[in-house]
């Protein structure tokens, strides 16, 4: 094969040329917007213009009041989902670890995490009364049964041949455990654990909107008493920037990292 | 040992001759340990109620007909939404889809939505249309349109080369091709779409019921939850596990699997 | 079934994440004669493929010409059929379904197809498959419904890419000598693609050697018909010829 090189050399900029066809949709839809609210002169109580917005968000960055709301969803999400995922993973492998087992159990864990979420918050309200511990909980079991499941699943698809060669290897409880059990069901986990936030995302949000004062939810239903339409605009950006960023700069690199890299699973 | 060793053999050959069985069987020493920890008291009956209870109020809800009328309006609003939003999201998908301008505009901005979460949108639709059908129709086809697009843009650039070549060079026209290749093909990723988007749909709706409050049975949690009825919570949560596991388990996954799997297309 | 040529094709790859530009092809001609068998081959990277998805119009030439039967061709046309080396079948539709693919693009009617079909597997030795899903089939099969797919849509020619390159070594004589059964009763004219050199020699009236994108030689395979390979495997001629075309993909 005939190579010659030329003079053209795209390779350093790659990544920023992704970022920049990234962003220019999404500035481009901001520009529509202005375009639209003033061409149509739409009542800013419906749909404010983006200078608004922007002013709207600058109080509350200012007042602190911004930093207060992500600040309190952020800590409710990191300390249910660590809950979640380390009581999950250990349960998970456990249970799978026999056919016969995690064939029992599987509809059980199919049942709670399709019910997982929001579903429980009435429930949840009533067990730990509004605030923190409720929406905590909430989310810890959106997490909590569908990371379970999934890495109930993991263990139990992989192969058998798989845990022979390592037991012929002289691999003992402990070392199957850390070098085939856990590497083997990591795929399953973190399509789990990218599934579960999902859901558990969504649930803060609805759990904060009913039950508590302060965290996203309650920033824009608070908006809504009172008619704050650029300010329920502002919070919806910024729930979409911060779930955008959570999936497709953490949650989706690490789902491709295990499961394209292994080649485990085909498909995505 | 042997007594444990007996009952499960029995199990594993009945469940063998009648599958069906799996699905419900591992239910039994669950409720078993929940009415053993109910008649226990160690939490007070006004948070934890038995099994038999719950039972009770829910044929007693049943019986008055709210169950019943709730549980219509929750599945009607389900069923328009989905059917709504499904009937966008298909051609959109097979559109950005096969359009690589469109996919490279759109992808960014369908993304940004998607990360916004129906939810959020609940407050602004709510200064929109007020508390009323229209709001939560809106929810339920914003939940569920994205995964269906989402997911239908990957199936249907998923679909291998070879087999558009293959239908080329025999002769197909793009119309045809668009229907023997490019549609089965994506279909698959389309139902995985579907089963995802009714996930987050029903979840969605529940919130929706919670926020706006009119009927169904995210509303009927929630009513019981302000007037301390713990079993209509728990009857609520058990109605919508169970119809949600009817549907997942007996119709969409199924339809999945017989798709997916006899195709040779899905291989884990 | 018509005949092939191939007039000075050159092909030319801009990679955009290397930033190089490739030759793959430079200046290849080769002339196919109607109902004749003529089989490339060559090294991995050496462009056989690539010629054939030029064939196929697949991707196109960077100059040069391609002519079936005197006419120009460069989309992907029913006159060119096709067998790849992944068999390529629609997963959805059923052996018969695929195989009537062709004539039903082309509005042959339902019984008419039926007809085509039962006789296309009956070719193949598939008659008893015809209901199952390519998923269902071993990969020998996959390859055979390959084959008759492309054949019962009656191309001029017949385009094969690797075809028996994924299965296992007696399957694979297996589906040679039944390929070599077909094209004696039915003279096709083939473009046959592989890196197996006695693969070639055991199929072919003529073995292209193909190398850095250019023809290196073309050598007759003058062996009688019908062959097999309990006859071939010991005979000498064949025994020299397979080392004539392997001492020069060697060297290429």
């Amino acid at each position: 094969m005939a190579e010659e090189a030329v003079t053209f050399s795209p390779v350093p900029y790659r990544r920023t040329w992704q970022a920049v066809k990234f962003v220019t949709p999404l500035l481009l839809l901001v520009v529509v917007w202005q375009v639209v609210v003033s061409a149509f002169d739409v009542n800013p109580r419906v749909f404010p213009d983006v200078a608004t917005v922007l002013r709207a968000g600058w109080e509350t960055i200012a007042d602190g009041s911004l930093a207060a709301h992500v600040g309190a969803s952020m800590l409710r999400v990191s300390v249910g989902t660590v809950i979640a995922i380390l009581t999950a993973v250990p349960l998970g492998i456990a249970m799978g670890v026999s056919k016969g087992v995690s064939d029992f159990l599987t509809p059980l864990f199919r049942f709670f995490s399709v019910l997982a979420g929001i579903a429980w918050i009435p429930i949840a309200t009533l067990w730990f009364g509004y605030g923190f511990g409720a929406i905590t909980f909430v989310i810890f079991n959106a997490v909590f049964f569908v990371v379970a499941y999934n890495t109930l699943l993991g263990v139990s698809t992989i192969p058998m041949p798989l845990r022979h060669a390592a037991a012929s290897l002289g691999a003992g409880r402990w070392q199957m455990l850390t070098h085939v059990l856990l590497p083997g069901a990591l795929p399953n986990i973190v399509t789990g654990i990218r599934t579960g936030m999902g859901f558990a995302w969504r649930g803060l949000i609805a759990a904060e909107m009913i039950a508590t004062n302060v965290g996203l939810g309650y920033m824009l239903f608070l908006a809504r008493d009172f008619y704050r339409t650029e300010v329920i605009v502002f919070a919806m950006i910024v729930i979409g920037l911060i779930w955008l960023t959570l999936d497709r700069l953490l949650l989706a690199p690490l789902e491709r990292a295990t499961v394209e890299r292994w080649g485990l699973v085909q498909r995505t | 040992m042997s007594a444990i060793l007996t009952i499960w053999g029995a199990y594993a050959r009945w469940t063998q001759r009648w599958p069906a069985l799996a699905a419900f069987v591992p239910f039994v020493p669950l409720i078993a340990l929940w009415w053993f920890i109910a008649w226990l008291q160690i939490f007070p009956p006004v948070f934890l109620p038995g099994p038999v209870e719950v039972v009770q109020t829910g044929w007693e809800l049943t019986w008055k007909g709210i169950l019943p009328d709730y549980l219509a309006d929750s599945l009607a609003r389900l069923t328009v939404g989905a059917a709504a939003g499904m009937a966008i999201a298909i051609p959109l998908g097979v559109f950005v889809g096969l359009n690589r301008k469109a996919h490279e505009f759109s992808w960014p901005i369908l993304l940004f939505f998607q990360a916004i979460g129906d939810i959020a949108w609940l407050p602004i639709l709510l200064v929109w249309f007020g508390f009323g059908l229209t709001t939560m129709t809106f929810v339920i086809v914003y939940t569920v349109l994205f995964p269906v697009v989402l997911n239908t843009v990957l199936g249907i650039r998923s679909v291998k080369p070879e087999l558009r070549r293959a239908a080329q060079s025999l002769g197909a026209s793009p119309t045809r091709i668009l229907f023997e290749v490019t549609l089965p093909g994506a279909l698959p990723n389309i139902i995985t779409g579907l089963r995802n988007g009714l996930g987050y749909g029903w979840r969605a709706l529940i919130a929706a019921e919670i926020i706006v409050g009119t009927s169904g049975i995210g509303f009927l949690m929630f009513d019981a939850r302000r007037a301390g009825s713990v079993e209509e919570i728990v009857v609520g949560m058990i109605v919508l596990g169970v119809l949600w596991y009817i549907v997942d388990s007996w119709f969409l996954a199924p339809i999945e699997r017989a798709t997916g799997q006899r195709w040779g297309l899905v291989t884990s | 079934m018509k005949s092939l040529a191939l007039e000075n094709l050159v092909k030319t790859y801009f990679d955009p994440y290397r930033g190089l530009q490739f030759t793959a092809i430079r200046d290849v001609s080769l002339t196919v004669e109607e109902g004749d068998f003529v089989a490339v081959v060559g090294p991995s990277g050496c462009g056989k493929s690539t010629i054939l998805n030029m064939i196929a119009g697949f991707v196109p030439i960077t100059s040069g010409r391609i002519l079936v039967d005197g006419r120009e061709v460069r989309e992907p046309g029913p006159d060119r059929g096709v067998v790849f080396q992944s068999h390529a079948l629609f997963p959805w539709k059923t052996v018969a379904d695929n195989v009537t693919f062709g004539p039903k693009m082309r509005g042959v009617a339902k019984a008419e197809r039926a007809k085509i079909a039962d006789e296309y597997l009956a070719l193949a030795g598939l008659s008893h498959a015809a209901e199952r899903y390519p998923a269902e089939l071993s990969g020998g099969m996959q390859q055979r419904v390959g084959v008759v797919r492309a054949l019962a849509n009656e191309p001029d020619v017949l385009l094969m890419d690797e075809p028996f390159a994924s299965v296992d070594a007696q399957t694979r004589m297996t589906l040679q000598e039944e390929l070599t059964r077909i094209w004696e009763e039915r003279r096709p004219t083939v473009v046959f693609i592989t890196h197996d050199v006695s693969e070639a020699v055991f199929l072919a009236n003529r073995v292209v050697v193909l190398s850095k994108g250019k023809v290196l030689e073309e050598v007759d395979i003058p062996l009688d018909r019908p062959r097999s390979w309990d006859r071939l495997v010991e005979d000498e001629t064949f025994k020299a010829l397979s080392n004539q075309v392997l001492q020069l993909v060697r060297s290429a």
